[in-house]
């Protein structure tokens, strides 16, 4: 369970969060909507401890792992480099890691990649070697800020698959992790996108939680989600 | 004919005591370089500015002076002109290598960092393994023309009596009382060390650069 409680951060003396609350369940996709600026970004920087609230409380078990809108791969290790290189800092089982990752870029469809450099890799290619740097520390909760912008429609079905097969599927026969289920909190201002991929989906906006809809009202709702935006 | 080789001979012998003290101070100049760029990021960033204000404040000739006549007199202590000139070139150079790291390093998104810290990745080896590799290869050519630069300037070495090149050239020209050749022959043993460090140079950037973007 994330418990997310009265959190506020400002910038420059504007209020961008203002006494958020938020609960996401263990194995939950959350969907985080709200126009450009409405800190989306910043409230998961929040979760990941990369920006400090000025009050209020994250609680969660285990640990997170943050997906950038730019990837952030590392550009001087391949592929499998950037993939191996936190295992291999924090444990010597060198050759099960490397097993370990040969099975995620399988499952991701990168394998043939592995030795490849980050800058000779396409945009959606990225995205997935950076998913699969980040589960490689096999990650409670996963925060994915803006995963499919910049990608095309059939790339963003791709990711829709991806992330849910890591979430749903049991991630054993994904590459023998430990974890059973991985929490997501999702932040696009995508909402077709969003309603693919969530089971439930939260609006921010003016630094508060405006709307939080359930995908059986997915339909009705939707609308009135895009009302926001205007 | 065979004079020109005598003195290219008698020259030539300061090219190895050249040599010796650029390689010893820029050592000393990366390392502390390094260090000092680093710094720059803790709370005691205070050091990396006051070295290179004062670095840059005093010209290199004092610095080698203090170092080589008064530190060791009132340190009670001796140090060899070898020592003294890679310690004195060596802090010099930290200030200008510390320079052109902090370069580097704001070049890098800012996310780089991020990325190591939302991985967990500890500070020490996000320095070691995940910024100073890019940002090393991404100043190499400004590395290089620090070593260049540094090359030249240890022609000071001679006030504190150091046999460097530049000197071997002043000995052999007084001792024949001819200038032109000896002078001539310096020239061409600085620009023969300095193409080299530009080939040198290059080849370490084929190596390391092979995954920058090819436009
Ligand atoms: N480090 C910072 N310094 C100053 N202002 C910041 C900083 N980070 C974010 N902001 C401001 O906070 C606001 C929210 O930014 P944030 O990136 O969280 O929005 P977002 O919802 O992710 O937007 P987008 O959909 O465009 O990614 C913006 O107005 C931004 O300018
Ligand atoms: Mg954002």
């Amino acid at each position: 369970m994330l418990k997310i409680r009265d959190i506020c951060k400002s910038f420059n003396g504007v209020k961008i969060l203002d006494r958020v609350n938020l609960q996401v369940e263990t194995g939950g996709i959350l969907g985080l909507a709200g126009p450009s600026g409405c800190g989306k970004s910043t409230l998961l920087r929040c979760i990941q401890k990369l920006e400090i609230p000025e009050s209020g409380s994250i609680e969660y078990d285990g640990k997170a792992g943050f997906m950038f809108q730019d990837f952030q791969l590392f550009p001087h290790m391949t592929v499998m480099q950037n993939l191996l290189y936190v295992p291999n800092l924090k444990s010597k089982q060198r050759k099960k890691q490397e097993h370990q990752a040969i099975a995620v870029l399988k499952n991701i469809g990168i394998e043939s990649k592995k030795h490849d450099y980050p800058v000779t890799l396409s945009g959606g290619q990225k995205q997935r070697v950076a998913l699969a740097r980040t589960l490689m520390t096999s990650p409670d909760i996963l925060l994915c800020d803006e995963p499919t912008s910049g990608l095309d429609v059939a790339t963003t079905d791709d990711v829709v698959q991806l992330l849910k097969s890591v979430n749903r599927v049991d991630l054993n026969s994904f590459g023998n992790f430990q974890k059973q289920t991985v929490t997501m909190v999702i932040a696009s201002h995508d909402l077709d996108f969003l309603t693919k991929i969530s089971d439930r989906i939260v609006l921010l906006k003016n630094g508060k939680i405006v709307a939080d809809i359930k995908p059986s009202n997915f339909d009705d709702q939707i609308q009135l989600l895009k009302g926001y935006y205007l | 004919m065979e004079k020109l080789f005598v003195y290219f001979l008698q020259i030539w012998h300061g090219v190895g005591f050249s040599l010796t003290l650029l390689a010893g101070g820029f050592f000393v100049g990366i390392t502390l370089g390094t260090i000092l760029a680093i710094t720059r990021y803790t709370r005691f960033r205070f050091i990396t500015n006051q070295v290179i204000t004062l670095v840059r404040s005093t010209p290199l000739i004092l610095q080698v002076s203090i170092i080589y006549f008064a530190i060791p007199g009132a340190l009670g202590v001796h140090l060899n002109v070898l020592t003294a000139g890679i310690i004195a070139f060596g802090i010099n150079s930290s200030a200008y290598v510390s320079e052109i790291l902090r370069a580097g390093i704001e070049s890098l998104p800012r996310g780089q960092f991020e990325a190591a810290q939302a991985l967990g990745i500890p500070k020490y080896y996000t320095w070691r393994d995940i910024i100073l590799p890019q940002v090393v290869s991404n100043v190499l050519p400004a590395l290089v023309n620090e070593i260049i630069a540094l090359l030249k300037e240890t022609s000071i070495i001679s006030v504190i009596g150091g046999t460097d090149i530049m000197r071997r050239a002043q000995i052999t020209a007084a001792e024949n009382f001819e200038y032109f050749t000896p002078l001539c022959i310096a020239g061409f043993c600085y620009y023969v060390l300095v193409v080299l460090i530009e080939f040198i140079g290059k080849q370490i950037a084929k190596r390391t650069c092979h995954y920058h973007a090819k436009n």
